[in-house]
């Protein structure tokens, strides 16, 4: 890696999610400047044609920068993007990264990708089963709930073995980060986090932390720690009616 | 003289085999280890490797390190032992896409397509809207990749690179998951299924194909 790192010119395409507010974090904690765009998926603006130019697959966070070469790059899927803001803007003083080709950096690919490909679905259909869908199907519910819990006794138990409180060695890094705002929104999935201490304890220890409280009220404020559950039904109706209307528009598409 | 690296796989599961077309790609001495998924994925002495008791993990006496996570691992092994960059780039913006795609797979297709087994072949009800949700999501994952993939050989730059090959071993075995979503891959989406016949055709993913079918049938 140089090192010496490029000016970044940093657009990014994001909402009020736990994949969202991943990058809006882990810019805060770098302290590096970018515009956020809120996309508004209530209109659907991620599937307009400016946006699928960025992410042909439809999805937020989306994020565009001027590369080393002058040009633009667009990049998609929050696990890549943040693998590229250190790269790019960690590489001298390691703030939530290890250097490139150390144990560590391995070990926070393996918590990136176990909550990219394992927490962030599962957790996702528990949201699902137990928020939005039109009929209420116990088995759906259960099967993610209880895949969510296991995934989080695994984080539990990680968490009380490691001196630090952090995922990987002495540092928050961004296996943490990936992580907070889907365990922050557990309620949202009807999973308790007091069954989980470890877990908890340390939830709590990255919103100590001045970057993950600017970054989580990107590109609007996150409510999830302070909403009781009834403002959550509420809130899930509406989201329910929305998402059930649009689904109902995609499968005519096929 | 590399030393032989341990891969902890199952006969039949998709992951630990995605690895394994990468060591075979890489050239890499390996010797698979199957783990009983009922016995022992989720007791000491795998969990000591792999605490989140799902396979692959692997074990690399080269450098004494641990790792799980398909997607980790196969970021390592590349890091690693890719040393004429033969499945990926080190230009810009090309090393970044191979990214991208690689947790495209990890987070977007693998989890939905395990999803849609799930409904369609191991759960003993039939719940029609979660196997329509599934089946729905397998589609659209296929639609996403045949409009990349229009115009385009493989998904980042002019070749293969270790972002293809991770699709390979999920769709080998798309049609046995989505069970009544009938999906007509070739003629829906020609661009996918072009894609998917000149990886399938690489000898190193033929081999993987083979020794996953012997494992699963010995």
């Amino acid at each position: 890696m140089s090192s010496t790192e490029k000016t970044p010119n940093i657009n990014l395409y994001t909402t009020q999610t736990p994949n969202g507010i991943k990058i809006s974090i882990t810019l805060e904690e770098l302290g590096i400047p970018y515009k956020p765009h809120k996309i508004d998926i209530s209109q659907n603006t991620q599937k307009e044609p400016f946006f699928l130019a960025i992410n042909p697959n439809g999805r937020i966070p989306a994020l565009t920068d001027t590369f080393s070469d002058g040009q633009t790059i667009r990049l998609f899927e929050s696990g890549s993007i943040m693998q590229y803001l250190v790269e790019q803007y960690d590489s001298v003083h390691h703030k939530i990264s290890y250097p490139a080709g150390s144990r560590e950096s391995y070990e926070v690919n393996n918590w990136l990708f176990f909550l990219n490909a394992g927490v962030g679905p599962m957790q996702g259909q528990a949201n699902h089963f137990f928020r939005y869908a039109p009929e209420k199907i116990e088995y759906g519910i259960s099967r993610y709930q209880n895949e969510t819990r296991r995934l989080y006794r695994v984080l539990d138990q990680h968490l009380s073995t490691s001196s630090s409180g952090y995922l990987v060695g002495e540092k928050c890094t961004i296996a943490d980060i990936a992580h907070w705002g889907w365990v922050a929104a557990a309620g949202w999935a009807g999973i308790e986090i007091d069954e989980f201490p470890h877990l908890k304890a340390w939830e709590d220890r990255m919103l100590a932390r001045p970057g993950v409280e600017r970054g989580r009220h990107v590109p609007s404020p996150h409510r999830m720690k302070e909403m009781s559950k009834a403002e959550m039904e509420k809130h899930a109706q509406e989201s329910a009616q929305w998402i059930q209307r649009e689904q109902a528009k995609d499968a005519k598409k096929e | 003289m590399t030393q032989t690296i341990t891969l902890w796989s199952h006969d039949s599961g998709p992951n630990p085999w995605k690895v394994a077309i990468v060591l075979e790609e890489l050239a890499l001495p390996y010797e698979t280890k199957f783990v009983d998924l009922h016995k022992e994925v989720k007791a000491k002495p795998y969990t000591d490797k792999n605490p989140n008791g799902r396979v692959p993990a692997i074990e690399d006496p080269n450098t004494g390190i641990t790792l799980w996570e398909s997607g980790a691992i196969i970021e390592y092994l590349i890091d690693r032992y890719d040393t004429s960059n033969s499945l990926t780039y080190t230009s810009f913006p090309e090393k970044y896409y191979c990214k991208q795609y690689l947790h495209f797979q990890s987070s977007g297709q693998g989890p939905y397509f395990g999803q849609a087994a799930w409904f369609n072949k191991y759960h003993p009800e039939n719940v029609q809207s979660a196997k329509d949700r599934y089946g729905a999501e397998v589609k659209r994952v296929t639609m996403v990749l045949d409009t990349i993939l229009n115009g385009k050989e493989y998904l980042v730059g002019d070749k293969c690179t270790y972002a293809d090959l991770s699709f390979v071993t999920w769709y080998q075995l798309a049609p046995y998951i989505t069970g009544d979503t009938k999906i007509d891959f070739k003629g829906d989406y020609p661009h996918y299924y072009a894609w998917m016949e000149r990886l399938t055709a690489r000898p190193a993913v033929k081999k993987v194909l083979e020794d996953k079918q012997k494992a699963t049938s010995g």
